[in-house]
């Protein structure tokens, strides 16, 4: 098949809607983990998200569903509490992350998931989307446009100089709080694209990327949206056409711009 | 030559949770006065700072700003449009953001935020700010293109934008070669004339110190123990 024969295909077209949305929206989550070193929580929410697929599995639901909901609820709790218990997020985030795989693995066990279910919880894939599954994403990657408009020169400003912010009175740590909370849904959403082990594709990588080249706000912004989306559609119509795992491909699309960009340098 | 108060503390006591860090404070500063803050690490001086900043709470003690009375926990949006705070060791970060933004998001609050735009008088004021501490020319860099004096430079500026009164100064010439400080007191003092600004300056260099300031004051344990006058 070619590409036009794909896309008149029902799950294809939805497929590279989302790629689209997914690829120019979550990416700009990709910025609030670099600016505020969170490398470690995005790595704990994704582990949250597999004890949440776990427990979907073993309940019998759909075990995206649960682990969505889990990385929701994960990434609400831990800005505060990190604010509360003055720890530092890297450490609750070791602290959740090894508890929390610990328990899924108990749970795959006890309840005797197949080992092909555990496997397609750490592949996901684009193609297995459905009409709700889009509906989330677009409801997700609007929310996202929206918070960076209305928050543009407040986002700036926290994350050029957070004490300036505060000083300001600027409400940092609510939206520090809500950008964390949105990382969560994207990094659920990316389990189920790329699946779990290869969020940073659809999620970090981009805007790593972006950093080294932008010089200003905007500019970074745009870039990342643009690797975002050339990171998924790049990715999915090279799966299509040459018949590779589309989580694969579109993480190794991702390296490769940010080879480029490391390459390009300013 | 000078006759109200820009800043007045009152029998100060200032900590950290148990430990009291300022003790039985009295310190004034005149309008118009330039006053530097000498004294060892850990002597409390930033701590002065944020006091009078209301950052941190006085347990006891007043503070006045231009004669109204101030405290933390009380609304500051006044506090604010009166005192530009240059920090001590601002680090840059990582996030690319050009100079002429990072200095006009120093007056969030006072004329924008949320749905509000920038508008043309802020960005009119930014610019006149740069021109001023000399960075007009790099106004489109990347901040992390500065050098370590333009980047004290740039925080002045993003002090400045808001038009205060009150300018403090946390060590910033500290860190810098010879020839950038020199260039950051010429900024220091022609800011302070052209705005009519009162200055406090925390500084570790006596010399420094004695070439800018109108007074000096000796900080060591939390209390004042000399205060003298620069001789003309
Ligand atoms: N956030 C803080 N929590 C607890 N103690 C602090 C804090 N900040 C400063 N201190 C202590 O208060 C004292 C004065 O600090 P500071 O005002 O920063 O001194 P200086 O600026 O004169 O070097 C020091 O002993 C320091 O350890
Ligand atoms: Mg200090």
């Amino acid at each position: 098949m070619n590409i036009i024969e794909f896309l008149k295909v029902p799950i294809f077209q939805r497929a590279l809607i989302a790629s689209i949305l997914a690829g120019g929206t979550m990416s700009l989550l990709g910025i609030v983990i670099v600016v505020f070193n969170m490398t470690t929580i995005r790595f704990a929410l994704m582990h949250f998200g597999l004890l949440g697929g776990a427990i979907g599995l073993a309940l019998g639901a759909n075990p995206l569903t649960v682990a969505i909901a889990a990385i929701a609820l994960a990434s609400l709790l831990f800005g505060p509490l990190s604010d509360r218990l003055k720890l530092d997020t890297g450490l609750i985030g070791a602290f959740f992350m090894t508890g929390s795989i610990a328990i899924a693995f108990l749970l795959f066990y006890k309840a005797g998931v197949p080992a092909l279910d555990v496997f397609s919880l750490f592949t996901g894939s684009i193609l297995t989307l459905t009409s709700n599954d889009l509906l989330f994403i677009c409801v997700l990657a609007l929310i996202i446009v929206l918070f960076y408009v209305i928050f543009y020169k407040e986002i700036q400003l926290i994350f050029y100089d957070s004490d300036q912010a505060e000083w300001l009175g600027v409400p940092t740590k609510k939206i520090r709080n809500a950008l964390l909370f949105l990382t969560g849904l994207s990094i659920g959403v990316a389990m189920k694209i790329v699946g779990a082990l290869l969020i940073d594709a659809l999620i970090l990588l981009s805007a790593m990327s972006a950093m080294r080249l932008a010089k200003n706000f905007k500019q970074l912004i745009l870039l990342t949206s643009l690797f975002g989306i050339l990171t998924t559609t790049g990715g999915l119509l090279f799966s299509m056409v040459f018949d590779f795992p589309s989580g694969a491909t579109i993480t190794l699309t991702g390296v490769l711009i940010l080879l480029i960009s490391l390459l390009t340098q300013k | 030559m000078f006759n109200e108060n820009a800043i007045e503390l009152n029998n100060a006591f200032v900590g950290y949770g148990d430990v009291t860090i300022l003790k039985n404070l009295d310190f004034k500063v005149k309008i118009g006065e330039f006053v530097s803050i000498l004294g060892e690490n850990g002597a409390g001086k930033t701590t002065l700072f944020k006091s009078i900043l209301l950052i941190l709470p006085l347990t006891k003690g007043t503070i006045r700003v231009f004669d109204k009375e101030v405290a933390w926990g009380r609304d500051n949006t006044w506090l604010r449009s009166q005192i530009g705070y240059v920090p001590q060791n601002h680090n840059k970060g990582n996030f690319p953001i050009s100079v002429f933004d990072a200095t006009l998001l120093g007056r969030w609050g006072s004329s924008f935020s949320y749905f509000k735009r920038p508008s043309l008088r802020d960005k009119e004021i930014t610019r006149e700010i740069l021109r001023v501490v000399n960075l007009e020319d790099m106004m489109h860099h990347d901040c992390k293109a500065l050098s370590g004096g333009q980047t004290q430079r740039l925080n002045i500026a993003r002090a400045l934008v808001r038009k205060p009164r009150i300018l403090l100064l946390d060590e910033p010439t500290t860190h810098l070669d010879v020839d950038s400080q020199r260039k950051l007191d010429a900024t220091i003092s022609n800011i302070r004339n052209q705005y009519e600004l009162s200055v406090i300056m925390i500084s570790h260099d006596k010399a420094h110190a004695i070439s800018l300031s109108d007074r000096i004051v000796y900080l060591r344990n939390g209390k004042i123990y000399n205060d003298i006058g620069v001789p003309l």
